[in-house]
């Protein structure tokens, strides 16, 4: 049970980190960043909680994959977007 | 439900499709939202009927299942954004000053009509975050259409859309962690008062109000919608706030023990008065057009606020009637409403309030749109907001305590009356009136008067659509 706290504090603390930065820093680059700091965060908190029992929990793992699919594509937009901004202004 | 499912299915294909054949064809879309609404209007009978149905994705039995949910509120909101996006989609291909004909407006578009549908049916945490994914991805997109200067405030939509995402998702997790069940009629039936409850309620609730742009996490929301293209902005006011309100009330009304939620009721009433207030504000100081009607979708969202708030305080199930009856009736106003300023502004060639000084006589049925749109949003009867108004104050009027909370909505409504007067008393300037710079358009304007006057028509309906509301089984 320690360890699985463990990990649930970790992840806590990094979802508040990314959740900070998310609000407090101004460039696009590390605003993303941060994001996928909370986000993996979250799926730490995922990890640990399905991880309690002797056999871990599928349903948790599949929403852990879901979720990651969701960021990869999120993350890919936010990219393209903030670079299509930053061209913009140098033209 | 297979009408509903149609409803779901045919807008995700009609996107599809036309990103393989590389197609950006108006007409196909609205031949397809056109049989959207006719599905969507099939479901809605169907479910008054023979009663709420559920389908069970791929026959797994619950509690793995993911389930999707016909009810009668679900149907009725399926027939409400399918109107919106077909009176948009007509907007998009026929309006002269319509930025979005050939683009990529299109599949957008139908995606989110897509996720919004799915929205409504699903009744899972998880299904839910998938959902609101989905819908912030295709908005997103959707602003960004407007080119260089919207790629800023898209980008920062985005990212605090993810954000709130995240911040729902850990609620999301916390509450699978403690009681191992997603689906939100099961978790009904479960649900403690304890403190990881309680923690995992409002992370949900601080995630989705964020994603809602209820006060205080409002920022983002005027230069988003600002910034996007006249249809666009009107999908985003009408239909894609109202996303994450749903969510918000099954959230609260099935979902959380009751002594959870009388706890959690004032604060989320108060911040709706805020809302209204503040909002109200500054659309009135707002020297943009389009700014203007961006606020005051803040502040009208209030309202629905306040409903959801009081609902869950005075465990007054009858409070549902006039949220969903502010839902529709804003969303018919606001897209009658930024339809009519975008006309407006395009044929101006200014967005400036200002610019608007004598436009009763150039351009009398867009100003007309919008100031009976704006009567509705003032709740003057016997529109569809005030019905809505008159359901929220009725319980307020049987107990004497219960007065500050009507001190609340008069303030709010005084200052609706002022941002809308503020706009139609210069349209009635007609001294000097500023010359349009592009020829108006009609048929456009003729479009935005619509659905205003769908919203003065519901007063017309007003007992049984509310006798129908109020019966509404949870």
């Amino acid at each position: 049970m320690t360890q699985v706290l463990f990990y649930l504090i970790l992840g806590v603390c990094l979802w508040a980190l990314g959740l900070y930065g998310l609000l407090r820093l101004k460039e696009s680059i590390r605003r993303i960043i941060s994001v996928n700091i909370m986000g993996s965060g979250v799926f730490m908190v995922m990890v640990a909680l399905a991880a309690r029992s002797e056999d871990p929990d599928p349903v948790m793992h599949a929403l852990v994959v879901t979720g990651l699919v969701v960021a990869i594509s999120a993350t890919a937009f936010a990219l393209r977007l903030s670079v299509a901004d930053v061209q913009e202004d140098d033209q | 439900m297979t009408a509903a499912l149609i409803a779901l299915l045919l807008p995700l294909f009609t996107a599809l499709c036309l990103l393989l054949l590389r197609s950006r064809s108006g007409v196909l879309v609205i031949v397809t939202s056109l049989l959207t609404l006719l599905a969507a209007a099939w479901s809605l009978y169907d479910v008054t009927v023979n009663g709420p149905q559920w389908l069970e994705l791929g026959d797994w039995p619950p509690p793995l299942a993911i389930r999707f949910q016909l009810q009668p509120i679900t149907a009725l909101l399926l027939v409400f954004s399918a109107m919106i996006h077909l009176l948009v989609a007509v907007y998009a291909a026929g309006s002269q000053h319509s930025k979005t004909r050939y683009t990529d407006f299109w599949p957008l578009s139908c995606l989110l009509q897509g996720s919004l549908n799915a929205l409504w049916l699903s009744g899972d945490l998880f299904n839910w975050y998938v959902t609101l994914e989905l819908l912030g991805l295709a908005a997103v997109a959707l602003v960004a259409l407007s080119g260089r200067k919207a790629y800023g405030p898209a980008l920062n939509y985005l990212l605090l859309s993810l954000g709130a995402s995240l911040v729902y998702l850990l609620g999301v997790a916390l509450a699978y962690g403690r009681y191992g069940v997603l689906d939100i009629s099961l978790l009904g039936a479960m649900t403690e008062a304890d403190t990881t409850t309680r923690i995992a309620w409002w992370l949900m609730t601080l995630g989705l109000m964020l994603k809602a742009a209820l006060w205080p996490f409002h920022l983002w929301l005027p230069r988003a919608h600002a910034s996007a293209p006249t249809a666009v902005s009107a999908l985003l006011s009408a239909l894609v706030v109202k996303g994450p309100l749903f969510i918000l009330w099954r959230l609260w009304s099935e979902g959380a023990p009751t002594e959870l939620a009388v706890e959690a009721g004032p604060v989320l009433a108060v911040a709706g008065i805020a809302a209204l207030i503040l909002g109200g504000w500054s659309a009135l100081r707002t020297p943009w057009l389009k700014s203007l009607v961006a606020y005051s979708t803040v502040a009208q969202l209030g309202y629905a606020l306040m409903a959801l708030g009081l609902l869950m305080y005075w465990q007054l199930p009858a409070l549902d009637a006039a949220l969903w009856l502010f839902v529709l009736a804003h969303g018919l106003a606001k897209a009658s409403m930024f339809l009519a300023a975008g006309e407006l502004q395009a044929s101006l060639g200014s967005k400036r309030v200002s610019a608007l000084r004598g436009t009763t006589e150039t351009m009398p049925v867009a100003m007309f749109a919008f100031a009976v749109a704006g009567g509705s949003l003032i709740g003057l009867p016997p529109s569809g907001g005030f019905l809505a108004k008159w359901l929220l104050l009725e319980p307020m009027f049987e107990t004497v305590n219960h007065w500050p909370w009507v001190v609340g909505i008069l303030l709010g409504t005084l200052i609706s009356a002022g941002y809308v007067f503020r706009v139609v008393a210069l349209a009635f300037d007609r001294a000097d009136p500023v010359p349009p710079d592009f020829s108006p358009d009609r048929f456009a304007h003729w479009l935005a008067l619509l659905p205003a006057l769908v919203v003065w028509g519901l007063a017309l309906i007003s007992e049984p659509l509310i006798h129908w509301l109020t019966g509404v089984p949870l």
